[in-house]
């Protein structure tokens, strides 16, 4: 089975901020909350560079590790995905992921958050694919319609590739290779740099 | 790797300094160059040193990966989105946190609570309930004002509740979650997870209060030490003598209600309302301490409830009802018996007690 990474190309990247409307596009999703933002680095100096960032679905995810009750499962394509019915809005997710990508409908007094959302890798969850529950909670279902996400199949500049991880590389490799710079794959070593440590199950594993 | 992108990011600004400084110690008598002006420039606007970079090397991208792990320190990284930290591309501080949540919080902290519940209940088996020595003489003295008594175990229910919710959501993972299932679990500490937000600011209130009301008889005294050197004589059923509150009452008034209080309460708020727009970094910092604060205060508070339950004859009465019998007071706590005694003008301890009175009940009730 292919590993799915995201992969954005800090050379390629005009911070157009497509990808974040595609994202809200394809999965409806509500105020406040962005599952993919775009960064810009040095903004308005000489180098500047934008990043586009969301969930990385880490080979060791933080946000899995410090789910109190373990709500996180791992396809088997390597998409972190997890379960808003069991999510308890506790934030720890949020504290952990070193990208930011937790991200909460509120941000209420008595720390009422509301339901965790995060990129799904355009996924969908735990429910009946192509299901009206799993595109009200998680999005659509890209992935089970053979498409790649949204973000990336968007993306004007082809900065922002999302896939198989070893097709995303080569692809990259041979930009480097052409035009003899940028070799910077950022966020992989964050993300990927680990080994896997929980074996990957199948989406209905729980609940 | 993880600790060091401050002090990184202080010693590159330090260099950059000195070297942005030195070619214009040399130049103040000659006309400064282009690149000179420009460098000046650059330091006065106070432009990251990565802009200058980008001229001289424009294929060394490194210390610009570098520099991102500075997150929101720098000035010049933005993003469209609105929000707390949103323009951080990568925090560091998160994996940090995992860390010692997951590691010797979970581990030490749950092994504490479990040897402190295994010592108490060994102790229990080996030495029973310390009982009265003498007969109890039907006269009663009031220990605790209804208001007191109130206080109290409003602040014990929310504190239970606290204590079991937490424990929830640092350990059920573990130990509840196998028992129980996925479903079941989160059910459960979704509703932990609520009652834990909004009672813990009724705890706030209640360890304030309870400290303004319980300070006056809890000020260490010379006979304390004494009581503290005696600690296994008491535990032996032995007659210390005691205050009002002896010494170890008193420790769990003042590392227990009033340090670990404050400390759980403080932090605890931090944690309980991102509404006013506090990052990440103060809230794993305020989550490692509000965890090791309130783990110790479980296992404390577990020998005040036992001493206070089943440890101890009589003392649950006195919390439960506001009164002791006249013999408790003498047995435990002589010298507020005393106290008492001087106050009501009746005799001094140690003398045979007088024949109680038809009406010495109701008179115990009404002091």
């Amino acid at each position: 089975m292919a590993r799915m990474k995201f992969l954005c190309d800090a050379e390629r990247c005009i911070e157009c901020n497509g990808c974040v409307t595609a994202c809200k596009q394809e999965h409806e999703i509500p105020w406040g909350v962005n599952r993919r933002r775009v960064v810009t680095l040095n903004d308005g100096l000489p180098g500047e560079k934008s990043i586009s960032v969301a969930c990385m679905h880490c080979s060791d995810a933080p946000c899995m590790a410090v789910c109190p009750v373990d709500c996180f499962y791992k396809t088997s394509e390597g998409v972190v995905l997890h379960d808003k019915d069991l999510c308890i809005g506790c934030g720890y997710c949020f504290y952990a992921c070193p990208f930011g990508a937790p991200q909460f409908p509120q941000d209420g007094a008595f720390g009422l958050r509301g339901k965790m959302d995060k990129c799904t890798f355009c996924a969908g969850g735990p429910e009946q694919d192509h299901s009206a529950a799993e595109f009200k909670k998680y999005g659509r279902n890209r992935l089970a319609e053979g498409k790649l996400p949204a973000c990336a199949e968007m993306c004007s500049t082809k900065a922002l590739l999302g896939g198989d991880g070893d097709v995303v590389a080569d692809i990259y490799r041979t930009r480097v290779l052409t035009r003899g710079k940028g070799s910077d794959v950022w966020g992989w070593g964050t993300a990927y740099g680990k080994p896997e440590t929980r074996q990957p199950a199948p989406p209905q594993a729980k609940s | 790797m993880h600790g060091s992108p401050a002090w990184g990011c202080a010693a590159r600004c330090v260099i950059a300094l000195l070297l942005a400084s030195m070619p214009q110690a040399f130049a103040t008598t000659q006309q400064q160059t282009p690149t000179q002006q420009e460098a000046a420039r650059q330091q006065q606007t106070g432009q990251p040193a990565e802009a200058q970079r980008e001229i001289t090397q424009p294929l060394n991208n490194a210390p610009f990966w570098r520099d991102v792990r500075a997150g929101d320190k720098n000035a010049y990284q933005t993003t469209q989105v609105r929000g707390v930290e949103t323009n951080v591309l990568i925090q560091n501080e998160g994996e940090i946190w995992r860390r010692i949540r997951n590691g010797p919080i979970t581990v030490f902290g749950g092994w504490l609570v479990v040897v402190a519940f295994l010592a108490i209940g060994l102790f229990y088996w080996w030495r029973g309930e310390i009982m009265l020595h003498e007969p109890r003489t039907g006269r009663v003295i009031v220990r605790f004002t209804s208001w007191e008594r109130i206080l109290h175990w409003t602040t014990a229910i929310a504190f239970v509740t606290l204590a079991v919710s937490g424990i929830f959501m640092l350990f059920g993972r573990y130990v509840i979650l196998p028992l129980f299932g996925y479903t079941v679990f989160s059910t459960l500490t979704i509703i932990g997870k609520n009652l834990h937000n909004f009672i813990g600011p009724l705890f706030v209130v209640c360890t304030l209060l309870m400290i303004l009301t319980f300070i006056r008889d809890n000020f260490i005294r010379r006979y304390d030490w004494t009581w503290m050197r005696r600690i296994g004589d008491f535990l032996k059923g032995r007659h210390v003598p005691a205050g009002k509150y002896n010494a170890g009452e008193k420790v769990w008034f003042w590392l227990g209600v009033t340090l670990l209080g404050i400390i759980v309460s403080a932090t605890g708020l931090v944690l309980d309302f991102p509404n006013f727009g506090q990052g990440r970094e103060a809230m794993q910092i305020a989550n490692v301490i509000h965890a090791v604060a309130a783990v110790g205060f479980m296992a404390l508070s577990l020998g005040h409830i036992y001493l206070g339950t089943i440890g101890l004859e009589g003392s649950y009465d006195a919390m439960r009802h506001g009164t002791v019998d006249e013999t408790w007071a003498k047995e435990h706590h002589d010298y507020w018996y005393q106290d008492v005694m001087a106050r009501r003008g009746r005799k001094a301890p140690g003398m045979p007690p007088k024949t109680a009175p038809a009406s010495s009940m109701q008179e115990g009730w009404k002091l």
